[in-house]
């Protein structure tokens, strides 16, 4: 059987600046981070055969390609489930270049995220399709269960019950991040760091979620360049090895709204994920010098390290504690200032700050890095990635 | 039993809860009680035909529990002289009928108690009553 | 309130029967067929539960504000009521002629919505009230969530020699039953069932048992409807239903909350689907559930605002005895008082004219 694991690899990243109205189009955006993605690898648009993206990006694939210059496409594919699929782009194209069917693929993200459609903001629009997603949200739309942060707060609140954790617990993923920022010149939060105090005293949007537990909204755009680590070898930046990607959906898996299943306090589908991306890889939680995890809400931050494996159910708020995923701890999480910390562009950021730390080349670079872990959006049908240096 | 004073009721106070468990009986003996022999009050097969789910409470009796649910806490010396009531949905047989009430007013000694009654469906009759003390 | 133009003119001839009716004034119907009595005193006390000792105890009266034994103030209108064989009591009201106008013009639903009594003293035993009936007010045509109606209002007074004892304000909505939006249409598919049929009774003798409509949240409706606008604003929260979910819908629009049962293996299923996950069945029914809840979590939502609806609300995850969970506002209770396990009982809240959304307030142990 043909695998991508080890012999596939992201060769490129580009983004453009991360701000909250970028004052040009979403088209453009895409554009100028694939260009930025392209020149990082040292490749040309004509190189590429094949692009990438995943649901909610306003861009089309073929749009892409015309602006940027790109010919004939051979693979073209567009990943369900929003911030869920960032990783599993580069599943998606790590598949074709290993089978043959593209030999270079871009990976992207590019929205107005703030400035433009806001998915932060509740949408009574969202529901009033008969569609099976439609009458999935027709069972919470009705009652103002609308917004991202309310679906997640509805699972933090069972979470803090079963568990005992805190809002504070929360809030020190919070620290954390912002932290991280404030050294990472291109983070909106830059030079912004939080304390816990300020933390508990932002306002609430979901109960039991403050302002500080969700992240930002903000304009840019993510470009990936994925090719055969062959190949890479032979381009202008050291690869960073896909050893290993994942999708995965859990059993009553619903979008956002996954309250019906026996228990509320896990993820499944981010169990399924890790535990393909641990076999497929050969290495384990202890393996990995740093760790990108999904932080559109602080909550499931602590959900992913216990689905994960790197500690225990229940145990994440001692995970956390005394700085245990800042950049000093156990497990730095997030040297980039995830989501929370440098901008929102669901996940693809991550993946970037993940291929620099392999590099060498981060803002807030780890000693000795060789395998890094990469998460996508929870809540939702997910995935993941496990890169490692050649 | 004793009958609150004046100085003893204050606006803003808040009544204590009465919750009735609307038996069959409860609804056919009240029914009767009011002398009121409609078929929705005591015959679920009627009541059925009419288009109800089930017998449900009549509203003489809806006055007389809002009367009893004030006078149970203001005591039996208080002169009741008024209920105005909303009429909302019905209280059926198998559903319990909780009150709850707060004073609203005291004007020339004279109380307005806001009462309210609710049943699994939303409110069964809101309104106020007034009343004085001895 | 201008009429729309009704071919048979209908609102004039109903504006000029009501004119009439109300100058006619005040009508007097029979005394009470039995004095204010102990026994009916007794016999409503005990069902109403009512143990005040004025109305039933001969001493504690005696030692009393009123000196003696006095009939419950709520009770005026039980000593005129007409009794089982209604027909023996000849005296009409000025009322019956509107309300029978009515009938006979679609208007056949009929849903009670005030009463107000005033109490000007206590009854004492050996009265005999007598009713009067004035006819006082005729609106309409309203749209209304129950249907287009009017309402019809009168006033009853209870003299005792003369003397001016209560007074009754009545009013009910006499609505013409509405089709059902979703029923198909021009295919001979019947009306709507008549919510509730007239009951004839209300105009006799000043009683207002008017039966009440087999949907929740009429006291909403009617307050909508008072003005002469069309009666709500839409929801803009909408569930999208389809054929899987439909029943789910049709219930709570009837007061039913309906969990999904496999037809064929029993299982129950919440949200519900078109085939049964334990035995791959397509056949289905539904229970309706008990009405009874756990919240097993919930979230207070205070930013950002979400259309249609005041802030902070609560909506939660509650658990069900049936073994099924459902999400729901909490309602009636302030939200710092939620918590994991309270216990809930379901009750209705409609939306605006289409949409009733079945809904938790807290259940006291």
């Amino acid at each position: 059987m043909v695998s991508f694991s080890g012999s596939t690899a992201v060769a490129g990243i580009g983004a453009t600046e991360f701000s909250k109205q970028s004052g040009r189009s979403e088209l453009q955006l895409a554009a100028e981070a694939v260009f930025a993605a392209l020149n990082d690898a040292g490749l040309a648009p004509s190189d590429v055969d094949g692009l990438v993206t995943y649901t909610q990006d306003a861009n089309q694939e073929i749009s892409v390609a015309r602006e940027v210059g790109i010919g004939d496409l051979s693979f073209f594919s567009r990943v369900h489930y929003g911030g869920g699929a960032a990783c599993g782009t580069v599943l998606h194209a790590a598949m074709a270049v290993a089978t043959g069917v593209a030999e270079t693929v871009v990976c992207y993200r590019a929205f107005n995220e703030r400035s433009g459609r806001r998915f932060g903001q509740p949408n009574p629009g969202i529901g009033g399709e008969p569609t099976s997603h439609g009458l999935d949200l027709s069972w919470h739309l009705p009652y103002g269960l609308m917004t991202p942060a309310a679906w997640v707060a509805m699972f933090a609140r069972r979470y803090m019950h079963v568990y005992g954790a805190t809002s504070e617990d929360f809030g020190r993923v919070a620290v954390a991040m912002r932290r991280h920022a404030a050294t990472n010149p291109a983070a909106w939060f830059h030079g912004r760091p939080i304390t816990l105090e300020e933390h508990q005293a932002s306002k609430w949007i979901a109960e039991p979620l403050h302002l500080l537990d969700c992240c930002q909204e903000s304009d840019g755009a993510v470009a990936l360049v994925v090719t055969s680590a062959e190949r890479a070898r032979d381009l202008r930046r050291s690869p960073a090895l896909i050893v290993a990607a994942a999708q995965g959906a859990g059993a009553g898996q619903m979008t956002m709204t996954s309250y019906y299943r026996d228990d509320m306090t896990g993820l499944p589908e981010m169990g399924v994920v890790g535990g393909r991306l641990w076999r497929q890889s050969g290495l384990g939680p202890a393996d990995m010098q740093a760790a990108i995890l999904y932080d559109h809400f602080t909550p499931f931050v602590l959900t992913q390290l216990e689905e994960l494996g790197f500690c225990g159910r229940g145990e994440a708020r001692d995970y956390v504690a005394d700085g245990g995923i800042e950049i000093d701890g156990h497990l730095p999480v997030n040297p980039h200032g995830g989501q929370l910390g440098e901008a929102y562009i669901h996940g693809m950021n991550g993946i970037a700050e993940a291929v620099r730390q392999i590099r060498g080349t981060s803002a807030n670079q780890l000693a000795s890095v060789r395998n890094v872990l990469v998460t996508a959006g929870t809540g939702v049908p997910t995935s993941g990635l496990v890169l490692s240096a050649d | 039993m004793r009958t609150l004073t004046d100085d003893e009721v204050r606006v803003g106070a808040v009544l204590p809860e009465l919750a009735i468990e609307l038996t069959p009986t409860v609804v056919v003996s009240t029914a009767l009680a009011t002398m009121d022999f409609t078929s929705v009050h005591h015959d679920v097969e009627g009541a059925r035909a009419q288009g109800s789910k089930d017998i449900f409470l009549n509203i003489l009796t809806t006055m007389g529990l809002v009367e009893r649910y004030v006078t149970d806490w203001a005591g039996p010396e208080a002169i009741i002289r008024g209920i105005n009531v909303k009429l909302g949905v019905p209280a059926y047989a198998g559903d319990r009928l909780a009150f709850s009430g707060a004073v609203l007013a005291c004007e020339d000694g004279e109380f307005t108690v806001e009462v309210r009654g609710t049943v699994s469906l939303g409110d069964h009759a809101s309104g106020t009553v007034r009343f004085a003390l001895p | 309130m201008t009429a729309p133009a009704e071919p048979t003119g209908l609102h004039e001839r109903l504006t000029a029967l009501a004119e009439r009716q109300i100058a006619a004034g005040e009508v007097l119907g029979a005394a009470a067929a039995d004095p204010v009595n102990a026994p009916m005193i007794r016999h409503w006390t005990d069902a109403l539960g009512d143990a005040n000792p004025i109305y039933t105890d001969p001493e504690a009266a005696a030692a009393g504000v009123h000196g003696q034994i006095v009939a419950p103030p709520a009770m005026i209108q039980v000593w005129t009521m007409p009794g089982v064989r209604r027909d023996r009591r000849q005296a009409g009201t000025p009322v019956d002629a509107v309300l029978a106008m009515l009938d006979g013009n679609g208007y056949t639903g009929v849903v009670a919505t005030n009463c107000e009594q005033t109490y000007h003293r206590y009854l004492r035993l050996g009265e005999s009230p007598v009713p009067a009936t004035r006819f006082t007010g005729l609106a309409g045509p309203k749209r209304t969530a129950l249907g287009e109606g009017y309402f019809v209002t009168w006033n009853v007074t209870w003299y005792v020699a003369g003397e001016a004892v209560a007074e009754m304000l009545f009013r009910v909505l006499k609505f013409r039953p509405r089709e059902r939006a979703r029923e198909p249409r021009g295919n001979g598919a019947p009306p709507a069932r008549e919510d509730t049929p007239a009951t004839g009774e209300n105009g006799a003798g000043g009683n207002g048992s008017a039966a009440r409509r087999d949907a929740p949240a009429t006291d909403e409706d009617v307050s909508a409807a008072d003005g002469d606008t069309p009666a709500r604003r839409p929801y803009p929260l909408r569930p999208a239903v389809n054929a899987d979910t439909a029943f789910f819908w049709e219930g709570a629009a009837q007061g039913e909350l309906r969990i999904q049962k496999c037809a064929d293996c029993g299982e129950l299923r919440h949200p519900p689907g078109p085939v049964c996950p334990s035995c791959r069945s397509a056949a289905r029914t539904y229970l309706t559930a008990s009405g009874e809840g756990e919240v097993y979590s919930y979230v207070v939502h205070h930013n950002p605002p979400v259309p249609g609806l005041g802030t902070p609300f609560v909506v939660a995850v509650v658990e069900l005895p049936e073994g099924v969970r459902i999400v729901g506002n909490v309602v009636d209770c302030a939200p710092s008082r939620v918590g994991i396990g309270m216990p809930v009982r379901l009750t209705y809240r409609q939306m605006d004219d289409e949409l009733i959304l079945p809904m938790w307030a807290p259940r006291e142990a």
